[in-house]
């Protein structure tokens, strides 16, 4: 691997955004993900390869992540490196040379308004290489249909933090099943199990935002 | 003993006749009176009467006076959307939209809903004596949560000195909150703060270990009891909890019962939960909620726990479900026949492996969480790949990823209970060890040997002689009885010359000779289908 791309992926694995951050304390006064993706742009390295060397990086602080050795802060300073990252790389996605691994449409279900886990879900998942279309909360089994019908191919996610609102999950799964029979529906929250996700045929159940990611990327 | 009694003996770790039972009514309050949840958690006389209604079906030993983390933060300027069934939820947060901790206050004892707390826990308290009252306040980090945002995660790393100030900012609102409620006759202070499960042990030590270790003495000092609540998978964090030195902890179901037990009983302090909310008190029935109860009992052991629901109640829980719980907790022999009751709830399809590996080849399954994702499970798969050749067509290796619903099923058919782990035919071989070669090859040898024997044992076959009319059969009939002869074996020779029956062999040009064996595969009992998809993959 290219020495540069080996730098950004250790920037991302360990949520080193750019040389003014403090975090992480060894690495201060060193360049970041934000200037060293730059440096490759101007390099001539090949933008999918600096993707690679990116997700290399969010792959191995989801496996911490997986271990119980990285917790929400750090997956979320990683995914705060990965958008530093994708600043520069914007223009080669907007131009077709590089590809995103695909489209997560999520919302926090009818009824229920938390949007802290929601948030974290979205934004670990957009550093994983995934397009994130965030619905807000109180969405309805409609707002997802219609944004499933705007955005071909993609997976829903589906969080709920209260036990009443999470049997609005089943309606909408169904509303989705209905429009959409091969569309795969992931869910999350507090209330929920495996379990309850088997119960209202849901295509997975994630417990944290890595999880999420490990389901996206399975499927 | 008296409940109150009770829960404060068994707080401390004192010896109880029996384990107290604590359910936390918080909205569920309001379903009892027929209310919702607005109307309960604003109201005096509904909060008062869903809290009267409670004690009166639950007969418990404890209980919350409000069950709502949000009191501080509505003071304090964040919005609050309201819902039926729930406590609300925070919608902004004051140091988001332009505010400054400095711009934040101590909520007084006449703000916001505190007067209505307050009113209520004298007037229980007055009631009902001899009940332990529990004053919830909400814990540092959650309430800095609520003021900060989810800004506040990356804050932690990018502005440590902001991120202590504010904590130290909600600790003091935690101190005197509490002092509201002890001097209104609370018996435990509970801090509940869930959103620490986030946070690593490292940070945990760094930020919540201080402002809650002053939070607690401040407690005591007053004459009460103390509580740290948490709820999620906040394991990782139990022992810097304990650290802090409250006299209780208290966690749901995502942590195991007999972790925290260990923990609390090497430190010295007590513990409650950990009833399943939402699969057994919420949507089970009177039987699920009393064995769970049992099962928190049996683990807990009878020192130093308090039986509780793992969190909040949900507001539609079926009364039903809990009065089973009290029924369970004060009967003995209740106790007895649960804990003999079969399980009754339903497991998830698993398949019937009984019969698994009795194909010709070696079946190797790799159970992991991901061979991509997780270093180990990626060894472990590799020492497989890596000797799997050297048997040519005779062995078969899998990886089962735990990620998907079949490999769990699987995983708990062959009784797996660790990742990784390498199954031989069905048959737990290396757990959590990457083999060495050499140790790989010889546990493979030693089922191709075991296999072999069975198969010379249950030989049994048929020689078919496939030919369009007789002359076509006799010219090879009689080879293939010398050759039967010679070697003195029973095969029975099968002639065909039905015309549909030999294209059915794949036979265009006759004459010829088909062999085939037949082996048992199970006898006076129908397979099942998973085991026998094992035995056609042999077949195809």
């Amino acid at each position: 691997m290219n020495d540069l791309i080996g730098q950004i992926s250790i920037c991302i694995e360990r949520g080193k955004v750019n040389k003014a951050a403090p975090y992480p304390p060894d690495m201060r006064e060193q360049d970041g993900a934000d200037e060293l993706t730059k440096q490759a742009i101007d390099d001539g390295i090949d933008p999918n390869e600096i993707l690679h060397g990116c997700m290399m990086g969010m792959q191995k602080i989801g496996e911490k992540f997986s271990r119980n050795e990285a917790f929400v802060p750090e997956l979320l300073m990683s995914a705060k490196a990965m958008t530093a990252v994708m600043a520069h790389l914007k223009p080669f996605f907007q131009s077709g040379n590089v590809k995103r691994k695909g489209k997560f449409v999520i919302g926090t279900v009818a009824g229920d308004l938390h949007d802290i886990g929601k948030k974290l879900v979205a934004m670990v998942v957009e550093g994983n290489g995934w397009d994130v279309i965030d619905l807000g909360v109180d969405v309805s089994a409609d707002k997802f249909i219609a944004a499933i019908d705007e955005h071909p191919g993609c997976i829903v996610g589906m969080s709920a933090l209260l036990t009443t609102t999470m049997v609005n999950m089943e309606k909408s799964i169904q509303g989705i099943r209905a429009k959409h029979p091969g569309t795969k529906v992931i869910v999350g929250g507090a209330p929920l199990s495996t379990e309850y996700a088997n119960k209202i045929h849901a295509d997975g159940y994630a417990a944290d935002p890595q999880g999420a990611v490990n389901l996206l990327n399975g499927f | 003993m008296n409940s109150k009694e009770l829960v404060l003996s068994a707080m401390k770790r004192l010896p109880v006749p029996r384990v107290p039972w604590v359910p936390f009514v918080g909205c569920h309050g309001g379903a009892l009176i027929c209310v919702n949840a607005i109307e309960y958690l604003t109201n005096e006389n509904n909060l008062l009467n869903g809290i009267r209604k409670a004690i009166q079906r639950y007969n418990p030993d404890g209980i919350p006076v409000m069950f709502d983390l949000q009191v501080e933060a509505e003071i304090l300027g964040c919005e609050l959307v309201w819902s039926d069934e729930n406590p609300p939820a925070v919608s902004t947060h004051p140091l988001t939209d332009g505010k400054t901790i400095k711009d934040l206050h101590i909520p007084a004892i006449t703000e916001g809903r505190i007067p209505l707390i307050i009113k209520t826990a004298k007037t229980i308290r007055g009631e009902f004596p001899d009940i332990a009252l529990y004053g919830l306040v909400t814990g540092p980090f959650t309430l800095a949560m609520h003021l900060a945002g989810t800004d506040l995660f990356m804050k932690m790393y990018e502005e440590p000195v902001y991120v202590e100030k504010l904590l130290q900012f909600c600790r003091d609102v935690s101190i005197a909150m509490s002092a509201y409620y002890i001097d209104a006759g609370c018996d435990i202070i509970a801090v509940v703060d869930p959103l620490t499960s986030q946070i690593s042990e490292e940070q945990f030590r760094q930020y919540i270990t201080e402002p809650v270790k002053k939070i607690f003495p401040a407690v005591k000092n007053k004459g009460a009891l103390t509580s740290f609540f948490v709820c999620g998978q906040a394991q990782h964090n139990i022992e810097a909890m304990a650290d802090c030195q409250p006299d209780n902890i208290s966690i749901d179901e995502n942590i195991p019962l007999d972790f925290v037990r260990d923990i609390c009983e090497q430190k010295n302090i007590s513990f409650g939960g950990n009833m399943q909310l939402t699969m057994t008190l919420l949507l089970g029935n009177e039987t699920d909620a009393q064995q769970n109860a049992m099962e928190c009992i049996q683990t807990a052991g009878n020192t130093g726990f308090i039986l509780a629901p793992g969190c909040d109640l949900p507001y539609a829980t079926p009364p039903e479900n809990l009065e089973a719980v009290t029924r369970l907790v004060r009967d003995p022999y209740q106790q007895q026949v649960i804990s003999t009751l079969e399980k009754h709830k339903s497991t998830p399809d698993i398949p019937d492996m009984s019969d698994y590996g009795v194909s010709d080849k070696v079946i190797i399954d790799i159970i992991t969480l991901d061979s991509e994702s997780c270093a180990p499970c990626q060894y472990m798969v590799e020492s497989v790949k890596q000797i799997a050749p050297q048997f040519k067509n005779i062995v078969e290796w899998r990886e089962h990823k735990i990620k998907h619903k079949e490999s769990i099923q699987f995983m708990t058919a062959l009784m797996v209970k660790n990742i990784p782990t390498i199954c031989i035919d069905g048959k737990i071989t290396f757990v959590s060890r990457i083999p060495g070669k050499q140790e790989l090859i010889q546990a493979i040898q030693k089922r191709i040997n075991e296999k072999l024997y069975h198969k010379i044992r249950v030989r049994k076959g048929s020689i078919f002689i496939l030919g369009r009319d007789d002359n076509e059969i006799q010219q090879v009939k009689p080879v293939v009885e010398q050759a039967i002869r010679e070697l003195g074996a029973d095969v029975p020779l099968v002639e065909i010359s039905d015309e549909k029956e030999i294209l059915s062999f794949g036979i265009t040009r006759t004459p010829a000779v088909v062999t085939a064996t037949y082996k048992i595969k199970s006898e006076e009992k129908a397979p099942s289908v998973p085991v026998t998809k094992e035995w056609i993959k042999d077949l195809l």
